[in-house]
């Protein structure tokens, strides 16, 4: 009986692989998706989001002069020791989660509607600002975009912008 | 000579007890894996601080509850969020030395939600599934033993634990298989590419198309012949084998060291498991 079950069970799973059914969202699902584990890890290569910042500083005529935009995605330097303890690396993956969060918002807001009201959009704000404050404390102004990158296996394949936010100062 | 016989002692307890065995394994692995993981978030504070980019005065719009909304705005003040984390640290010592009891594990269940929810739902994805599932599993072994059915307790929660586990392995290799940048090992290279410690240096033998592919098609089928893993607990001690150096790989190219451990929880589950379908199938025959 359990042998049959267990079969059966496995069959069910294969079957959920190709019988394509509609997706359940909601925002407590979305908070408690703990309990519904797809375990669908690094399954499908595809556009993936990236997002890049820039500031300006204010001149005195009044124009914003800016920086290059930069890639705000996480890199740390190996260690073994980070088996046992690991903080840095994880808020790094765990920012990067978030800015596909973002990328997810955005594809399903509806057509027209504001962006800036979402709270992965203002996240992506106070990332930005972190980001750009590490390399200069006194910018006034910033600008974040989100980028789609298709990678191949040794150099990106396209890219295209998914967003640009509007100038704004600084938080 | 004194692990020799340690070993020895822990193999012999093991073939008169191996439920007995398994719970302690299961109980002290998972304090191990909660110890990391909390003192990882103790660490966290700045990041989590008002000003910092997950400040919960910003997150807590996506509460859609204005009462449970309140609730939260009381349990992530600063203060009162370092004191859960401290008492996690405790009630995981707790579990280490003298076991899992019920209220020791509603109270750690209970604090994994508040965790969750404070992260978005999720920190670290697959690692808190896991957790999850481990957590759950001792806490079906506790409910249904305050009912006064402390062996089925027990087996329920390891069952759940293990079909969980033998289930993620499954499921990552099946969607695998059915992807052809998976079947011709370039989805590894792209991935690898884009991992947090780095992409691979121009000479790495990953680059070679042909090594990426063998590699990719041992974790797939690897992955996919995991249920077979509980037809003998032989099997199984190897399956978890091959699972931990996987998931030292993991970690390794990828960073996610909690995937390390709390996949490694759910190991004397499946190993158990697996002995009493053994078991049952010997009996028959």
């Amino acid at each position: 009986m359990t042998e049959a079950f267990l079969a059966f069970y496995f069959l069910l799973l294969v079957a959920t692989l190709v019988i394509k059914t509609p997706i359940i969202k909601g925002p407590w699902l979305f908070l408690l998706r703990a309990f519904f584990p797809n375990w669908k890890f690094f399954h499908a290569v595809g556009y993936v989001p990236h997002l890049y910042a820039r500031s300006s500083v204010q001149l005195a005529t009044g124009e914003l002069q800016w920086t290059d935009w930069v890639l705000i995605y996480p890199r740390r330097v190996r260690r073994l020791s980070h088996l046992l303890h690991n903080p840095d690396t994880n808020i790094g993956l765990a920012q990067q989660n978030m800015v596909d969060h973002f990328w997810a918002d955005l594809h399903d807001l509806p057509e027209g509607a504001d962006p800036r009201a979402l709270v992965s959009y203002q996240m992506m704000q106070r990332l930005s600002d972190q980001v750009l404050r590490a390399r200069d404390l006194n910018f006034t102004h910033r600008q974040f975009e989100l980028r789609m990158v298709l990678d191949g296996p040794s150099e990106p394949v396209d890219t295209h912008v998914m967003m640009t936010s509007p100038v704004e100062t600084s938080c | 000579m004194l692990s020799v016989a340690f070993i020895q002692a822990w193999i012999e307890a093991g073939m008169e007890a191996p439920m007995l065995i398994a719970i302690r394994a299961t109980e002290c692995l998972f304090a191990l894996s909660l110890v990391i993981q909390t003192l990882e978030y103790v660490r966290m504070g700045k990041v989590t601080a008002d000003h910092a980019f997950w400040s919960w005065s910003l997150q807590r719009a996506d509460i859609p509850n204005a009462p449970i909304q309140a609730l939260l705005d009381l349990l992530y003040q600063p203060r009162v969020y370092q004191l859960h984390l401290w008492l996690r640290l405790a009630a995981a010592a707790a579990l280490a030395v003298y076991g899992a009891s019920l209220p020791l594990m509603v109270f750690l269940f209970a604090g994994n939600l508040l965790i969750l929810i404070r992260w978005r739902g999720a920190f670290n994805g697959g690692s808190d599934f896991l957790t999850l599932v481990v957590l759950t599993g001792l806490l079906i072994a506790q409910v249904v033993g305050a009912l006064g059915h402390v062996q089925l307790g027990w087996q329920a929660g390891f069952w759940y634990i293990a079909i969980q586990a033998v289930t993620s392995y499954f499921m990552s290799g099946a969607v695998k298989l059915l992807r052809s940048e998976w079947r011709n090992g370039s989805a590894l290279t792209i991935f690898l590419n884009g991992a947090i410690y780095g992409p691979l240096s121009a000479t790495h033998p990953l680059r070679h198309p042909w090594l990426a592919m063998v590699c990719s098609w041992s974790f797939i089928v690897w992955e996919i012949l995991f249920p077979v893993s509980l037809l003998d607990p032989r099997l199984a001690a190897v399956f978890c084998a091959v699972a931990a150096f996987f998931h030292f790989l993991v970690f390794w190219f990828f960073g996610l060291n909690r995937f390390f451990w709390a996949w490694l929880c759910s190991f004397p589950a499946i190993i158990w498991c697996s002995a009493q379908l053994s078991a049952r199938w010997t009996s028959v025959i």
